[in-house]
């Protein structure tokens, strides 16, 4: 394998920079709106279901709330652009403590959360954003049931929208590399362990509490950073708009379908997804779309349980000559 | 000098006393067997010195240190290895990987995937299966499969192994490797062996000492020979009758 990856890796860098290069000067071209933040949307869930494969795809700990984080994400930056006074650089960096505090809670929530297993796991990680969604909902100083405004950009609209749409590709971009990183790394290795048999990875010294904690924790920073991000996209957030369980559903989704074994499985799963879902609601009936996007589902669960990427990549082994 | 010692050991399961005030002791460079019927407890005892079971009461210490209480991984870094009776290999990675993880994040102190590989790929020489190392384990054999297992104990750097069973189901060729492998942990890597095994031709050439359990109770504690021929142990085996006899 190594003697043909020269080329090989040569045309990916190749590829890789110049769709960089395109999607980076893209917005500048004076493309409809719709495009910016169509693509906008999909950096955005590319980042959040690579972030999730950390956990649900490496550990194999299904988080069925991460829309959790991403609305502290959201609510956090909101806060903090309000102390801080609003503008430019103000609501782009106040995106990054919004992921911290996002962390932090999954540190809280997960030191107890994680010692479940299986789909235990999975139902309380989706009642703990239930809970935090109403906590919300009924907290006076969060706006409660009103929701918040944010303070936009002090920037006209068009140049707010391109200057958010390149820092959600960085975000994504920054994203993907921190979690093929870890992917490749002692770090990753001790995922995967604990995803096979964690009691097994414990009597190989595996440290599996504080290897899930990490994992958990890292997997809910980046989508806090993008909730903050998108809050100042969407310059008005509401409990029942960041903390929607259907997002929660849908990065599990993606990035199942795209395959939880590789870094390049929720990217495929996201984009993917997010395409089809755009095409549908544009092209078909809202009902015909729904039966279409769950039948979908339903074939690739039963002809590709291990998501697009690996079926792709079992077929290239069977098909060369072993 | 002890490097493993265990003194009141009890674990219940609700009513049953799986283990009943266990005192064991393991020395520096020996080989022990454990023995004893089907439900005396072996598995249990392993599980308790490996962590994953708390004893109700009791203590081990592990090189003077107490361990019981301990995080099993915990245990493992400090040099506790062990192997299950069901073999448990991780079934998504190939053998490499699987070995891997455990050189990783064992004792060698080997954080670099490079470095950490090579020491895998050696330590699979070792058992035999380095023809094999990037398969995967679903497409090996039961032999395979249990050295499968020791490479993986073996992968953390251990200064002992408690291997559980891994003589059975192997055919008599299979179990004179194995035996074979077992002295050769002990005089070549220097690792102290506590093993469970039923094949009592294997355990009777391979042990210096073995111990008996029965309903959770220890009931010897000697030689080989003497262990075989104590009535307890004859009568736990195959009944009060023959004890007699």
């Amino acid at each position: 394998m190594a003697s043909v990856c020269p080329t090989k890796t040569a045309k990916k860098v190749v590829g890789i920079a110049l769709l960089s290069a395109i999607l980076l000067v893209f917005p500048w071209l004076g493309p409809p709106v719709y495009f910016i933040s169509f693509l906008y949307t999909v950096f955005m869930f590319v980042c959040m279901a690579s972030a999730w494969n950390l956990i649900g795809g490496y550990a194999g700990y299904l988080s069925f709330g991460h829309a959790a984080f991403f609305g502290t994400g959201a609510y956090a930056a909101a806060m903090l652009t309000k102390a801080v006074g609003p503008g430019t650089a103000s609501n782009l960096l106040c995106s990054i403590p919004s992921g911290l505090v996002a962390a932090v809670i999954a540190l809280v929530v997960g030191y107890p959360c994680l010692k479940l297993r299986g789909p235990y796991f999975a139902v309380i990680t989706l009642c703990f954003a239930f809970v935090v969604q109403l906590s919300v909902q009924n907290l006076g100083v969060l706006g409660g049931p009103d929701g918040l405004w944010i303070k936009g950009m002090d920037l006209p609209v068009e140049t707010g929208r391109s200057i958010l749409y390149e820092s959600m590709l960085l975000l994504m971009a920054i994203t993907i590399l921190v979690v093929e990183r870890i992917e490749h790394s002692k770090f990753g290795a001790g995922l995967r362990a604990i995803k096979q048999d964690e009691e097994v990875a414990q009597t190989m010294a595996v440290n599996a509490p504080r290897l899930k904690m990490g994992a958990f924790a890292l997997s809910a920073f980046f989508p806090g950073v993008a909730g903050g991000l998108h809050a100042s996209y969407l310059t008005y957030i509401h409990p029942t708009i960041v903390f929607d369980v259907n997002m929660s559903i849908l990065i599990v989704l993606m990035a199942l379908f795209g395959g939880g074994a590789s870094w390049l499985g929720p990217v495929v799963g996201a984009v993917l997804l997010s395409f089809i879902n755009e095409l549908l609601s544009t092209f078909v009936k809202a009902e015909l779309a729904r039966i279409i996007y769950g039948s979908l589902f339903i074939v690739v669960i039963i002809f590709m349980p291990n998501g697009i990427m690996e079926f792709i990549r079992k077929r290239k082994q069977t098909g060369s000559p072993h | 000098m002890d490097l493993l010692k265990g003194t009141g050991i009890t674990k219940l399961f609700g009513g049953l006393r799986a283990l009943a005030s266990v005192d064991f002791t393991v020395r520096q460079g020996e080989i022990v067997g454990l023995i004893g019927p089907n439900g005396s407890g072996k598995t249990t005892l392993f599980n308790c010195i490996s962590g994953l079971y708390k004893p109700d009461f009791g203590r081990i210490e592990f090189e003077g240190r107490r361990i019981s209480g301990l995080a099993p991984h915990t245990i493992a870094a400090m040099g506790i290895g062990r192997t299950f009776q069901i073999v448990r290999p991780l079934m998504d990675l190939t053998l490499r990987e699987n070995v891997t993880i455990a050189v990783l994040y064992g004792r060698w102190g080997l954080s670099h995937m490079e470095a950490a590989r090579e020491k895998a790929s050696s330590i699979l020489e070792f058992v035999g299966l380095s023809d094999k190392a990037d398969s995967h384990p679903g497409r090996l054999a039961l032999e395979d499969r249990k050295r499968l297992e020791l490479a993986r104990a073996l992968g953390s750097g251990p200064r002992i192994i408690l291997l559980d069973e891994v003589f059975a189901g192997l055919n008599p060729k299979e179990i004179e490797h194995a035996v074979d492998l077992t002295f050769r942990i002990r005089d070549e890597w220097g690792i102290t062996v506590f093993m469970i095994e039923h094949v009592m031709k294997a355990i009777m050439s391979t042990c210096s000492r073995i111990m008996a359990l029965h309903h959770g109770v220890l009931i010897a504690d000697d030689g080989p020979e003497a262990v075989a021929n104590h009535p307890r142990v004859v009568q736990a085996y195959l009944g009060a009758k023959y004890a007699r006899g």
